[in-house]
């Protein structure tokens, strides 16, 4: 290693090992109270839209389906997920989703991102839930692998790249 | 077999219902799906079963489920009655009414002869000719339920121009075995062609998230030769199987040219009817050019049927079975559907494409194929099961080293030709299976004989010819 390459690598440790204290003061988790999951959302559901100036169309999505989990432990292998979104038209989504498992426990998260089209990320923050899940908080992203249009208004997608992480809420206080 | 008998063997088919649909429903939630999932899970299955094994008819059946899910609190009213408004399903009951109208002027007679002076040497070559006829005509129809109202008047006419009738013994099978091939044709009709089935390019959209670009042109070179063969053996096999009364008829071309020279040249009703129809398949051909809606363009020429009087109320009235019919597949349709809004089929999808994993890629293709087609029985649209797993089967397959080319075809002719295992698999099995010439039993039997052809069909010519033309 030349002495430009430990200088760089030594700067970069002491940067990581900056950024550390600062997420623990904001009160971020032990790295092992994180729980990783991944896995995908098969959904159906309505878009309803509105024209907007420009030519754009603001819309109303709401879809369900099941999200199927390969990995996630301390989480049902699936869930009933259903979610409920707006889009603004130019560029704005939001929304809210909650995953229903077989007893009925819960996990809420809020949405936000990118208009529900193939290739496009939306990025969820898991806000609580109920049950098993009480106090459960988290984020995960998702990538549409496609969403195409069905008959009479309805839409079908597939979203692959599901992943995420949770913890208990009260496990880093 | 004694009527007593008979009784007993209902009772005991019931009963068997009765211990499936309590069983499954009290059986413990699989982890991953919502109880209301599972219990309509049971309920459908109940109520598929109950008509396979000849426990209660389909509407029975059918009505008895709907009433469950919705008193149980599986499913909500307005979730559960949703189907009666679904345009597919009335455009099928128009249809119904405006074959009734062919038939009745004597349009569907003049047609009939006129298929059998052609055609009417032998009753496979009745066989074949339907498959003919709606071969040509599918490409200008995307809808195959439109087509089905266009081939059923045709169909309905042949066989009554050869004497078959519902409930005439002595040529039961012959009309069973036209029916049923007006059935089969709509599968292989819709796999042949790209624009034939709504699905179809929506599975093309999907296959293009793989780099697969799917066009006219290459649909119709990689179904050619799977899908020319099943419509030369399709027919033959319903015609061995169902072995209808009447096999060869060398005079009747000759009758029928006769016949035709009888009934003089078309009279008013015949002109109106014919000039509807003539105008509702050109709009129907035309519909998704001019963002016009297939169920009001059928509503249109019933209205004009009506209208000029050559369809009256009374007839309309004589026509149970079409409320019989609408009302069933509503409720099936509506079940299935809600079985996929609660993600019971992504689930299902999901959890049988994962457990492949570890297979060999070719092994993974043909069981997912094969998969693909069997849970069919779990669906009443065709465009349902491949938006709700077409990606995922096709996702699995490439990520096990399947040629996407040479799954995303095999599933895409899947989703056509699978249409026929069940008389609910498809809106464009209504007419046929309704018209009276074919039992419940029939249809199950003969769905899963000609989904099987067809299967190892396009498995057995068209990996090879798949193989071929996509390198």
């Amino acid at each position: 290693m030349t002495h430009g390459a430990a200088l760089v690598a030594g700067l970069l440790a002491l940067s990581l090992a900056g950024l550390a204290p600062a997420e623990t003061g904001r009160g971020a988790p032990a790295a092992e109270s994180w729980r990783e999951f991944r896995g995908t959302w098969s959904a159906s559901g309505r878009r309803q839209t509105v024209a907007t100036e420009g030519g754009a169309q603001a819309a109303i999505v709401e879809i369900s389906g099941a999200v199927v989990l390969a990995s996630g432990e301390g989480l049902s292998r699936g869930f009933r997920g259903e979610a409920i979104g707006f889009d603004d038209g130019l560029g704005l989504s939001f929304g809210r989703a909650v995953w229903t498992d077989e007893n009925g426990d819960r996990i809420f998260s809020r949405l936000k991102g990118e208009p529900p089209q193939t290739g496009r990320t939306i990025v969820g923050t898991i806000t609580g839930g109920t049950g098993r899940y009480a106090d459960l908080e988290g984020e995960y992203s998702f990538t549409w692998q496609y969403v195409v249009a069905a008959e009479d208004g309805g839409i079908q997608g597939r979203a692959v790249h599901l992943g995420g992480r949770v913890r208990k809420a009260g496990a880093a206080r | 077999m004694t009527a007593a008998s008979a009784n007993r063997r209902v009772l005991v088919a019931r009963s068997g219902v009765l211990v499936l649909a309590v069983g499954l429903w009290l059986s413990p939630v699989p982890e991953g799906l919502v109880p209301a999932a599972w219990h309509l899970f049971a309920l459908f299955v109940a109520a598929i079963v109950s008509v396979v094994i000849g426990a209660f008819p389909i509407l029975t059946s059918s009505v008895l489920a709907l009433a469950a899910a919705v008193l149980s609190g599986t499913l909500a009213p307005a979730k559960a009655y949703s189907g009666f408004a679904n345009g597919t399903i009335l455009l099928i009951v128009v249809a119904f009414l405006v074959a009734r109208a062919v038939v009745k002027c004597g349009l569907g007679e003049r047609l009939g002869h006129l298929v059998v002076s052609v055609f009417g040497r032998s009753t496979l070559g009745l066989g074949y000719s339907v498959f003919l006829v709606d071969g040509v005509i599918a490409p200008a129809f995307p809808s195959n339920t439109a087509r089905s109202g266009v081939l059923y008047p045709l169909v309905l006419s042949v066989a009554e121009a050869a004497g078959a009738r519902p409930g005439v013994e002595n040529r039961r099978r012959l009309g069973s075995f036209l029916m049923f091939s007006g059935m089969a044709s709509l599968t292989v009709s819709s796999a042949l062609w790209f624009t034939a089935m709504a699905g179809n390019p929506l599975g093309a959209e999907i296959a293009r998230g793989y780099g697969l670009d799917i066009g006219f042109g290459s649909w119709f070179v990689a179904s050619s030769i799977p899908t020319l063969a099943a419509m030369a053996l399709v027919p033959f096999v319903l015609y061995k199987v169902l072995s209808p009364e009447v096999r060869a008829t060398p005079e009747a071309p000759h009758a029928a040219r006769r016949a035709l020279a009888e009934l003089g040249p078309l009279r008013a009703p015949e002109k109106i009817v014919a000039a509807t129809f003539v105008g509702m398949v050109g709009l129907w051909a035309t519909a998704s050019a001019l963002g016009l809606d297939s169920t009001a363009v059928a509503f249109l020429g019933l209205g004009v049927l009506l209208a000029t009087g050559v369809l009256t109320l009374g007839d309309v009235a004589k026509e149970g079975d079409v409320l019989a019919t609408f009302i069933w597949f509503a409720v099936l349709f509506t079940l299935s559907g809600q079985l996929n809004e609660l993600g019971f089929m992504g689930y299902l999808g999901e959890r049988l494409a994962a457990a492949l994993g570890g297979l060999s890629s070719a092994v993974a293709g043909v069981v997912l194929v094969v998969a693909y087609v069997l849970l069919h029985y779990l669906f009443v649209s065709q465009t349902a099961h491949l938006l709700a797993l077409f990606g995922v089967f096709l996702d699995v397959g490439v990520k096990l080293g399947v040629p996407v080319a040479l799954l995303a075809f095999l599933l895409l002719f899947a989703t056509n030709f699978f249409s026929a295992n069940t008389p609910q698999g498809s809106s464009a099995n209504l007419l046929f299976a309704g018209s009276g010439y074919l039992s419940q039993g029939e249809l199950y039997r003969l769905g899963a004989l000609t989904t099987g052809v067809n299967l190892v069909l396009y498995l057995v010519v068209g990996i090879p010819w798949l193989v071929l033309v996509t390198r």
